[in-house]
């Protein structure tokens, strides 16, 4: 479990995000969202398409400046991207034109690392996500996983104290997105570490509940629903069938436009 | 295959996936696509043009035809020394010092024009006035046949290098600036947002993301510009001009000479192939990324 302080990581303050739309129409895609995220937090972001979730990370990010409103990070208020605030993306974002090592190390690079430092770390991460041998490899010569992979390694190669994770397992297929959820955990779970705090996007509810600690729904750019998730890890497909777990998934369907009639949780049977 | 640290959950992917050949740098691959270039195809293409040039040469006249052998002969002899050139008024009697006074023109014209050119064009790819101030001129100049201007550049240059070099820039940067500008608006902006997140402040994302991911699109507008260049240098010369291909095929031309004139665009064509050669090989090292894994 990450140690959790109860130190204030990330705080937006009535947050708004409004986009002119090209036939002049006003559009709110976040509106007014007030969230606190305390240290080491695993926070999954849902919600359906259009949402305003995504906005919402970018902001974050400080790749997209908001309307109205702020970001506290670690105390400070956020004006533009910065290395702290680890972020991978859906689409592949591994630079093609270098080497997988030097992706992983571009981060401390940046920071001005010294290169045999800089390799060592970039080394242990790829030996962490399971890309020792393909350190050497161009991106182009890897599968879609693996520069899941890649990127991954590369943001916590970079330590910051913020990953933000846009529906980064997406366009994954099924086996592979179960294996990196699991490299994210082992990473984020590392012993010897204040665990990063994490905001993932995802529209995938079995996804949320076997990485989250908390998971804030969102619809039509607003929190709708703010759900702590107590179950023990390592989770499995296992724990998704215990009765609480049933109960916020029922919840988060019904955020997500796919309603039925709510089950009372004391009637389930648990598998455990 | 060796287990990752941290948990034995991921060992199903650890260990090589694909072969490790493609990964390194085989030279036995490398040898092979040198060869590629001397491909049978293409060396029976060339033969099949000599042998028609030869088999013409046999009916016409050499005043009119000249044959293959001794065009190549003459351009042998005359690469080095070719006396009657001074006769005629060129500064430097031997096509080698005017290849090498054109190529020269050629270099200085490619190295100020890519200069300029890869710099607009990747400038108004992210500055949008500066795009709104040069997208008219480069357009423009883009569309008009760059030598008309020349008898222009000759009024204000003179007869000596500069105004061969202009043109022949001035060409390089319209090229250059529209390849590079669209080179920068393909690259996705993920590449520059994915940098901006791991902490690469403004020059980096220059010298890392905008010209590396970039550079092997320029390049190959680089490689059509040089190709084009030589010619345009050579007509630009043959207008006006002191020394140089141009002013050798020009004198010539004069005494009615096609054996000289076919040996001149000989070694010309030459210097050009051999030019478009080593462009390629620079290209191929700063785009192998672009081919790998396919």
């Amino acid at each position: 479990m990450p140690t959790e302080t109860g130190r204030r990581m990330i705080e937006l303050v009535h947050l708004a995000r409004n986009y002119t739309r090209a036939d002049g129409q006003r559009v709110s895609a976040v509106d007014d969202v007030s969230l606190i995220v305390p240290e080491g937090e695993f926070v999954c972001l849902i919600g359906p398409s259009g949402c305003g979730k995504s906005t919402l990370l970018q902001m974050i990010a400080g790749l997209v400046g908001p309307s109205s409103g702020a970001i506290v990070v670690d105390g400070k208020e956020i004006d533009g991207p910065g290395r702290e605030r680890g972020m991978v993306f859906q689409r592949d974002s591994v630079f093609p034109w270098m080497r997988v090592i030097d992706n992983v190390e571009y981060g401390l690079k940046c920071r001005g690392v010294a290169a045999g430092a800089r390799r060592d770390v970039a080394r242990d991460y790829l030996k962490r996500v399971g890309l020792s041998h393909v350190e050497r490899a161009w991106p182009r010569e890897l599968s879609g996983g693996m520069l899941k992979r890649v990127a991954i390694a590369a943001v916590f190669a970079n330590g910051g104290e913020v990953l933000l994770l846009d529906e980064p397992f997406g366009a994954l297929d099924y086996v592979t997105r179960r294996q990196l959820q699991d490299v994210l955990l082992d990473l984020w779970e590392e012993p010897g570490r204040a665990a990063p705090t994490v905001v993932f996007v995802t529209h995938d509810v079995d996804e949320a509940l076997l990485l989250a600690d908390r998971i804030v729904a969102m619809r039509n750019g607003a929190i709708v629903d703010d759900i702590p998730v107590g179950a023990a890890r390592p989770r499995d497909t296992d724990t998704l069938l215990l009765p609480d777990m049933v109960a916020i998934k029922h919840a988060l369907l019904g955020h997500l436009g796919l309603a039925h009639a709510p089950r009372p949780v004391a009637g389930e049977k648990g598998a455990a | 295959m060796e287990p990752p640290a941290v948990s034995g959950r991921i060992e199903a992917v650890a260990g090589p996936r694909r072969s490790e050949a493609r990964f390194s740098d085989d030279p036995f691959r490398a040898v092979l696509r040198a060869l590629a270039v001397l491909d049978p195809f293409r060396l029976a293409g060339a033969l099949l043009f000599i042998a028609v040039w030869e088999l013409a040469s046999i009916f016409v006249s050499p005043i009119i035809l000249p044959g293959p052998l001794s065009v190549l002969r003459r351009a042998a002899t005359d690469f080095w020394s070719a006396p009657a050139l001074s006769y005629y008024g060129v500064e430097d009697p031997s096509l080698a010092g005017n290849l090498a006074y054109t190529a020269e023109n050629v270099a200085i014209a490619a190295l100020i024009g890519a200069a300029i050119g890869v710099t607009l064009g990747l400038l108004s790819a992210r500055v949008w006035f500066v795009r709104a101030a040069m997208d008219p001129v480069m357009m423009t100049a883009g569309t008009v046949p760059i030598l008309i201007a020349a008898p222009f550049l000759l009024i204000w240059f003179g007869v000596g290098r500069a105004s061969a070099v202009s043109l022949v820039a001035f060409y390089i940067v319209v090229i250059l600036y529209v390849s590079a500008q669209r080179a920068a608006l393909n690259l996705d902006p993920i590449y520059e947002n994915s940098a901006l997140t791991l902490g690469a402040h403004r020059g980096r994302m220059l010298r890392d993301i905008l010209i590396p991911g970039t550079i092997p699109e320029i390049l190959g507008g680089f490689r059509i510009a040089l190709a084009g260049s030589w010619g345009l240098e050579a007509v630009s010369e043959l207008l006006g001009s002191q020394s140089g291909i141009g002013k050798v095929l020009e004198v010539l031309a004069g005494a009615t000479d096609p054996q000289g004139i076919l040996a001149t665009l000989l070694v010309l064509g030459l210097a050009a192939i051999l030019t478009d050669g080593l462009a390629a090989t620079v290209i191929a090292r700063f785009a192998a990324w672009r081919f790998a894994g396919s």
